[in-house]
């Protein structure tokens, strides 16, 4: 079933008097319960894409649907709700709160959603019950990357949106966070999204879109996606 | 939610100093508005009673006698409702052991009846007998004198020794406040108290005891006090009229209802001063922490939660601290009434004054408290709708980089090193905070002026009047207006006296068109050298052969100027009758801080009065060693009312300064610890939007100290701009207080001396000094490692 599509996205930024246009024209429709992989250089418009595929801004023109629900011409409110109850994202940078504890960021976020998980089942999950008791400055990147998992998971949301979840990790931490997202999709069938201008990450989606100066190069489907410890970082 | 609770308490507890400093400043502020309003509301709640109770009058009457059997005829006078007749007079007491000289104001009273004015609240004893030597005393005196009821008094009234008996201890309403005279400033309850006598028994003991020569009167409901006083001088003129005033002229009254009004406008303007420094502080914190959680309201609102729910979180900051400083000042306050309610009831005599618990004023104090710390929260939170939640998570855009007005000047800037142009740049590039902290410190810095002003304050109301203006030794009073040459030549015969000088004060009316004002005529000798007119510098200025000098408020209230005519009326002219005005011309305005007067030339003042040759006291230079047997020897004279010693009148005046020089102090205290809370939160920003910065020159090679420069240079900077800001706001201060607290019994000088503004310029840079203390103990800390190695 169509999760998320999109018809005709576009997005300008207006800079002083100039015009830039970031997205130019994207079409898309994302299934419930698939691994995507949004392949793209810097300045491609990927983090863009993501951001209004999240809610997090409306396209300047163009059609996007969750669950044939319009989202581009949504109000602030409706976005807001969309974001609450139906999104979760994880930053390259994590972006945890820097004075709760890795329990108390996740708990955060299950107080505001209406089907939370349990915070101690998603820390166990994320491998962090012995960390629940500690700050962000004493866990390692590979460590808050999961409890950046954790706090989007929490909520119980369909649709996952990963903004270079393993950016700033070393390849053996960055291969434990993209095993935990994959965890997610196949045992939880979450929607997972992951924006990355690491190649060797598109090969465990199910479907790549390549993205190039704001337009979809190619969009490859993966009929024998990798493990995440398959791959050659 | 639990976890923003949790969130909120860390962010607090890892800036504890800033926060405590401004939870500190609340308290302060929160403090004074508690306790002084519950004080107010004490004071006023006994005074009213005591009013009621005691059937206060509404006008009183002096004159020189007045026949008793006719007092109740002015009862037929329109306006009128109930006239009392009383005998006034005061009565020395035989000298102590420490030579002091104390004396009782007795009052007559129909005891064993109560009055119907001007009652007495009995508080200890009985109410003495008819035509018996008992009499009733006011507390203070007798707990000053240790003395008991049941113990006997020897008194020395009219040249005459009486032996009475203490058989109770009572309050008038008319000496809550009890002076001996309206110069004197303070009750000394050592040395002056009240007496109230039988009048049965008094009119034996006085010349003309048939005559009173005090009158208390009420009016009828509705009934004016001016038309009344029109009637009463007209039927009193013939027995010597010398005053007719309103309830509140009435000295004790007048100074009680002053201390009220000053009560009130401290209560409500000291809180706002130090509730408005801690809306600098927190806005200031608070902006910063915004501009550090940029990130965290990003990811909130990228995960879900409403703008709404952001909000009340940051709100929930002010709210924090506004209710804790709120509480905190809150209660100390209600608790530090009970005290400051007993200190007043030290200086003011009102039976039924006690602290009460007040709810009220603690629940108006964490009103305000909120109000502020909500509306110091309210612009910053209200930029969180603004932030848009991509935007949030990215870095902010780095702060302008224009010159600064320095830089416009090459050749003062390049005289300041690399580490101070850095810190003077940064003053420049957050102006909404610099000028923030600025208004601040100029605050802080003009509240510190009129403290140490105060200083000089209370010198001009006391000191600089017996050292610069009364410059004599020994002020002999008569009991009625006389002088000759005889007596002056006895006088100055006296051992030890080297000059005496004559001295006429009466009772006059000054009118100017339809303003008018009852006022004291001073005569003084010609070229006199123990009686001073000064002018604004303090300089001496003859007195005109014609005319008379006012003072400034007393020109104010008559709206004259130099060289303006007005009209004077007294009833001590000869063959006076009422409406004979005399017209005289405003020869010079000059300042005066005790009392308002005219000054004339004592033979002036009598060609006025077509009095030739009176006057009513006797100023005298008197060799130290020689003022006691002066003393002894003329003050149980006939003639002779009182004896006043300026020494003595000084140094009771010099004691009482050291107990208001705590005040001062407390206050100047409490200006800098808002001083230290505003440049020490300035500190703290200035680091912690530094870290990196400032990191970097650390691994660079740079010292803590040197690093201090930078922050240090923008402080100073920020500070200085303060103080001369705050220059003028002092004055304007100074100003208000001056206009607000002045009263017909003293004035407040409006200058401010240079010492002040030296002294709150000191108390600045100590605060300053010590905030930079506390934040190089962070710098010193700075963890520049670990700064480096997080992102931005």
């Amino acid at each position: 079933m169509s999760l998320l599509r999109g018809k005709g996205i576009r997005k300008t930024y207006l800079t002083g008097e100039v015009q830039i246009e970031v997205l130019k024209g994207l079409d898309f429709e994302i299934v419930e319960g698939e691994f995507i992989v949004i392949l793209g250089q810097s300045g491609s418009g990927k983090t863009t894409l993501l951001n209004i595929m999240g809610g997090m801004s409306t396209p300047t023109s163009g059609e996007l649907y969750y669950r044939g629900e319009p989202l581009h011409n949504a109000d602030e409110v409706k976005l807001n709700a969309y974001r609450r109850s139906s999104v979760g994202f994880v930053f390259q940078h994590y972006n945890l709160i820097p004075n709760l504890t890795a329990y108390e960021n996740i708990k955060l976020v299950a107080d505001i959603a209406e089907n939370p998980l349990s915070v101690n089942e998603v820390l166990q999950d994320m491998g962090l019950e012995d960390w629940a008791g500690h700050f962000p400055s004493q866990l390692s990147g590979g460590q808050q990357q999961r409890v950046a998992i954790g706090r989007a998971l929490v909520k119980n949301p369909d649709l996952l949106l990963c903004d270079e979840p393993t950016g700033a990790l070393d390849s053996k931490t960055g291969i434990q966070v993209l095993r935990a997202l994959l965890k997610l999709s196949r045992e939880n069938r979450k929607t997972i999204v992951i924006i990355t201008h690491n190649i060797e990450i598109a090969k465990m989606a199910q479907r790549v879109f390549y993205l190039k100066d704001g337009l979809f190069e190619k969009v490859e489907v993966n009929d024998y996606p990798l493990k995440p410890e398959e791959l050659l970082w | 939610m639990v976890v923003l609770w949790k969130k909120l308490l860390r962010e607090i507890l890892s800036n504890k100093g800033v926060y405590f400093s401004c939870i500190l400043v609340i308290v302060i502020g929160l403090l004074s508005y508690t306790s002084m309003s519950i004080v107010l509301e004490n004071l006023e709640r006994a005074q009213g009673k005591f009013y009621e109770d005691t059937q206060f009058a509404d006008g009183f009457i002096r004159l020189t006698g007045y026949p008793e059997n006719q007092v109740n005829s002015l009862e037929n006078l329109t306006g009128v409702e109930k006239v009392e007749g009383r005998i006034v007079k005061d009565a020395r007491l035989p000298e102590d052991e420490e030579g002091r000289n104390r004396s009782l104001r007795l009052v007559s009273m129909p005891f064993p009846e109560q009055p119907q004015l001007n009652r007495v609240e009995l508080i200890k004893g009985n109410i003495p007998r008819g035509n018996s030597p008992e009499l009733l005393l006011d507390p203070k005196f007798m707990a000053a004198n240790q003395l008991a009821v049941g113990d006997s008094l020897t008194l020395i009234l009219e040249g005459r020794v009486v032996h009475f008996t203490i058989v109770g201890e009572a309050q008038s309403p008319e000496f809550i406040y009890a002076m001996r005279s309206a110069q004197d400033l303070y009750p000394d309850p050592e040395t002056f108290g009240i007496a109230y006598v039988p009048t049965s028994f008094y009119k034996n003991l006085v010349k003309e005891g048939n005559l009173v020569n005090d009158l208390v009167f009420s009016l009828e409901p509705g009934g004016n006090f001016e038309d009344v006083k029109l009637l009463l001088e007209k039927e009193l003129a013939p027995y010597g009229l010398q005053s007719i005033f309103p309830q509140k002229d009435q000295t004790s009254h007048a100074i009680l209802q002053g201390e009220l009004t000053n009560l009130a406008t401290m209560a409500n303007s000291l809180p706002m001063v130090f509730l408005g420094v801690s809306s600098i502080i927190l806005y200031t914190m608070l902006r910063r922490l915004m501009e550090q959680q940029r990130g965290s309201i990003g990811t909130m609102k990228a995960f879900g939660f409403t703008n709404g729910e952001i909000i009340r979180h940051y709100l929930n900051y002010p709210l924090f601290i506004g209710g804790v400083g709120g509480v905190l000042g809150g209660l100390s306050g209600v608790g530090s009434a009970y005290p400051l309610t007993t200190l007043y009831g030290e200086f003011f005599a009102l039976p039924g004054l006690e602290s009460t618990f007040s709810i009220k004023y603690f629940l108006f104090g964490m009103v305000f408290s909120l109000g502020f710390s909500l509306l110091s929260g309210l612009k910053v939170s209200l930029d969180i709708l603004r932030l848009d939640p991509t935007e949030a998570m990215r870095a902010p855009a780095p702060l302008s980089t224009r010159k600064t007005p320095f830089e416009k000047i090459p050749h003062l800037w390049q005289r300041f090193s690399s580490l101070t142009q850095m810190g003077l740049r940064n003053a420049f590039r957050v102006p909404t905070r610099s000028i923030f902290t600025i208004v601040g410190m100029a605050v802080v810095f003009s509240l510190m002026t009129v403290s140490w002003s105060l200083n000089n304050m209370m010198d001009k109301l006391t000191v600089y009047q017996f050292r610069e203006i009364q410059t004599y030794d020994v002020k002999i009073a008569f009991n009625s207006p006389t002088f000759s040459e005889s007596l002056r030549y006895t006088l100055a015969h006296e051992p030890g006296v080297s000059h005496v000088e004559p001295l006429l004060e009466v009772p006059a009316t000054l009118r100017n068109q339809w303003l008018e004002k009852d006022v004291a005529l001073i005569g003084i000798y010609p070229n006199s050298t123990l009686y001073h007119v000064l002018n604004q510098k303090g300089e001496k200025i003859p007195l005109p052969s014609d005319g008379i000098i006012l003072s400034e408020r007393l020109a104010k209230l008559l709206n004259v100027k130099k060289g303006d005519l007005i009209l004077v009326e007294s009833p001590f002219a000869r063959n006076y009758e009422e409406g004979q005005e005399k017209s005289l011309v405003v020869q010079e305005v000059v300042p005066q801080y005790i009392g308002i007067n005219g000054f004339m030339e004592i033979g002036t003042l009598q060609k006025l009065l077509e009095q030739e040759g009176i006057a009513t006291s006797a100023i005298l230079q008197v060799y130290e060693g020689d003022i006691g047997a002066l003393k002894k020897k003329y003050q149980d004279a006939d003639l002779v009312g009182s004896v006043e010693s300026v020494k003595e009148s000084l140094a009771m005046v010099e004691e009482m300064i050291e107990t208001y020089g705590f005040t001062i102090y407390f206050l100047a205290v409490l200006a800098g610890v808002a001083g230290f809370a505003l440049i020490y939160t300035s500190n703290i920003i200035s680091l912690s939007e530094r870290q990196r910065e400032l990191a970097s020159l650390r691994v660079l090679g740079l010292t803590p100290k040197e690093i201090m420069v930078v922050i240090s240079s923008e402080q100073w900077l920020l500070t200085s701009c303060g103080i001369i800001l705050g220059i003028p706001l002092s004055f304007a201060l100074m100003e208000g207080m001056a206009v607000s607290m002045s009263s017909d019994l003293f004035a407040i000088p409006k200058e401010i001396p240079l010492g002040a503004f030296a002294g709150a310029v000191g108390g600045t840079l100590f605060s300053v000094w010590v905030a930079q203390t506390r934040a190089y103990r962070k710098v010193k800390t700075l963890p520049f490692v670990e700064i480096l190695a997080t992102k931005e």
